[in-house]
């Protein structure tokens, strides 16, 4: 599905087809599925649980590898790349934010939120100075030192936004980023996110099944049965 | 944030795990520790020098030789000095309380392996003011409780004397204590002619003639020399080093080399399966974290150092602590058992420590690397 608001997108499917193998049976995911989507764009995927939204989620980001078809995120053809090629983009380019956070218990929020830096070549007192800075605009200044399974889920969330926000990434891929919270903690997240879109012009790809953080989102694609089915704009 | 912090948080995040892993692996190294102290020790085979020579009977050291080969001895060239030896095994008090008595030539004995034992000019002098005076070593003196200027009696158990008894009475005349800690010391120096003209039969022969070569000639090619010379007596030699000697004495009981390495061996490997187990437990539960990094950019290489790194560290922290504890053992109980922790044994413990921490996370780590990362994060 393409935006034909944007003349050159960002992020670019073509033709792509994905399937699993289950035993003897073959299942696909996606047929001749297009995607055009522009830099600095806020999109939720929606759709019914295995209509592949995680999957593609998973081929925005090389984890997973297209059975054919063409994916462009930016300059990468991550079709035509290898798996150490898109191990080392991935590292620079993308920040991924999970529904269970993912954070690991036995580091501080300030390590958990240092971890993507470790591939970095950077200096400690630089890379102290990112890891301050993105607490601060996740709002979690002064928790560097608190241990992430003392906080709120939606506490825990931000320490997993601001870990992707670390590296400074134009793509941020959210895996139901408020699939495990209450209304109260789904929204702020969803504000910290519209404001990374809106202010630091971050590309944010949002799978979700809940339709009131999708109103979040400036474009809303369902997608069902391998395809999509409608796209929404949404008055920002 | 550091790999080495992370390595660091990896390995302690379970503290009780890793404390009962640690304490697997100082078990383990603490048993390679005084096995393999007690080899290097063997009694005194570790002290033992290659330079010195032994010179014994062909058809076994319990077999003697007559002193009168003193006489061709000194005849060879090479030999810079030699002096001849008889030994009385017995007991103290109680038959299981063996006790060795070397009776010796006082006149070479410093010349010989005096030098080696700590034998000084003045310990000698106190040697020879009588004749039923004896010289005990550090160790035996320790485990016996016994002092300067204290009689006991030892009991022979095949040298007995003229007057048909089998109880030989020394008097201490002095402590000598090895020049170094792997010296064996356990055993005492009597004079040859005391005991010589007190034994009932054997008289005028000798269990063996030490011999120190000179610098002239390599200890092997003497004692080649030295068999030759006797090859057609009545009495062919057999001589080697006095390590060699040690060593060939110990393997008449037994082969300590081999069984240690079998009780070592197998205490490793268990220890190896118990915490390979350990480690592949904590790797299933960290399969998500794993696929984390792997989603976060990291490549293979970082994490499998960092599953390898964990696994080193837990056999390192073992490993060193039993080691020492092994080490305070052989400090403690070193000389009355014979342990002596050289340094090979340290630098092969070190090794192994390397070796066993690698090979352990082997199977971790290549669990790690075969981890795909949209496996890990279909599977939460």
């Amino acid at each position: 599905m393409t935006n034909s608001a944007y003349p050159h997108p960002y992020i670019v499917m073509r033709g792509v087809n994905k399937g699993f193998r289950f035993g003897e049976e073959q299942i696909s995911i996606f047929s001749a599925l297009d995607l055009d989507i522009a830099d600095g764009e806020f999109v939720a995927l929606m759709g019914p649980s295995g209509s592949g939204k995680s999957t593609l989620l998973n081929l925005l980001a090389g984890i997973d590898k297209p059975d054919s078809g063409k994916i462009g995120v930016g300059n990468a053809n991550l079709d035509q790349m290898g798996e150490s090629a898109k191990t080392q983009w991935r590292a620079h380019n993308v920040g991924f934010v999970f529904q269970f956070y993912n954070l690991m218990p036995m580091l501080t929020v300030a390590e958990n939120v240092a971890l993507p830096l470790l591939l970095k070549p950077i200096p400690a007192a630089q890379r102290r100075e990112r890891v301050d800075r993105v607490l601060a605009l996740v709002g979690l200044d002064g928790r560097q030192k608190q241990s992430p399974g003392t906080m709120s889920g939606g506490q825990q969330q931000r320490v997993g936004i601001a870990r992707a926000l670390v590296t400074d990434p134009k793509v941020l891929l959210c895996d139901e980023p408020t699939g495990d919270l209450d209304r109260a903690s789904a929204d702020g997240i969803l504000e910290i996110l519209g404001l990374l879109n809106r202010e630091l012009g971050k590309t944010i790809i949002m799978v979700t099944h809940d339709p009131e953080a999708a109103r979040h989102a400036g474009r809303v694609l369902h997608l069902n049965k391998g395809s999509f089915t409608e796209q929404e704009r949404v008055a920002v | 944030m550091t790999y080495l912090r992370l390595a660091r948080r990896n390995f302690w995040r379970r503290p009780f795990r890793t404390l009962m892993l640690v304490v697997c692996v100082a078990v383990a190294f603490l048993i390679y520790g005084l096995t393999a102290s007690f080899v290097a020790g063997s009694q005194g085979a570790a002290g033992a020098s290659d330079d010195i020579l032994a010179v014994m009977n062909k058809s076994g050291s319990g077999q003697s030789l007559p002193i009168a080969f003193q006489n061709r001895l000194s005849g060879i060239e090479g030999i810079a000095a030699f002096g001849y030896v008889t030994r009385l095994r017995g007991y103290h008090q109680v038959e299981r309380n063996v006790v060795a008595v070397t009776a010796a030539d006082p006149a070479t004995l410093i010349e010989t392996s005096g030098r080696d034992l700590g034998i000084t000019p003045e310990l000698l002098a106190s040697l020879t003011a009588s004749r039923d005076q004896i010289l005990v070593g550090r160790a035996m003196a320790q485990a016996q409780g016994w002092t300067v200027g204290q009689a006991v009696t030892v009991t022979a158990f095949e040298t007995p004397r003229a007057n048909g008894s089998a109880n030989w009475s020394f008097r201490i005349a002095g402590i000598f204590d090895g020049v170094g800690p792997s010296t064996d010391t356990y055993f005492a120096i009597a004079q040859y002619d005391y005991v010589n003209a007190e034994r009932a039969r054997d008289k005028d022969t000798v269990s063996g003639f030490v011999v120190r070569p000179d610098m002239t000639v390599a200890p092997a090619a003497l004692a080649a020399r030295i068999d030759e010379v006797f090859a057609n007596s009545s009495s062919p030699t057999k001589t080697q080093s006095e390590k060699q000697f040690l060593q060939a004495f110990l393997r008449q009981f037994a082969d300590v080399g081999l069984i240690v390495n079998l009780v070592v061996s197998a205490a490793f490997v268990t220890i190896l399966m118990i915490v390979a187990n350990s480690l592949l437990f904590a790797m299933r539960e960290r399969t998500y974290e794993i696929g984390l990094l792997k989603t976060l950019g990291f490549p293979n290489a970082p994490i499998i150092t960092m599953v390898l790194s964990e696994s080193v560290l837990i056999f390192l922290v073992g490993g060193v602590l039993g080691v020492f504890l092994a080490k305070i053992a052989t400090v403690v109980l070193g000389p009355a058992l014979g342990l002596v922790m050289t340094v090979p044994v340290i630098v092969k413990a070190g090794l192994i420590i390397v070796a066993l921490g690698l090979l352990t996370g082997l199977l971790p780590a290549t669990m790690a690397m075969r981890t795909t990362i949209s496996k890990t994060l279909r599977a939460r």
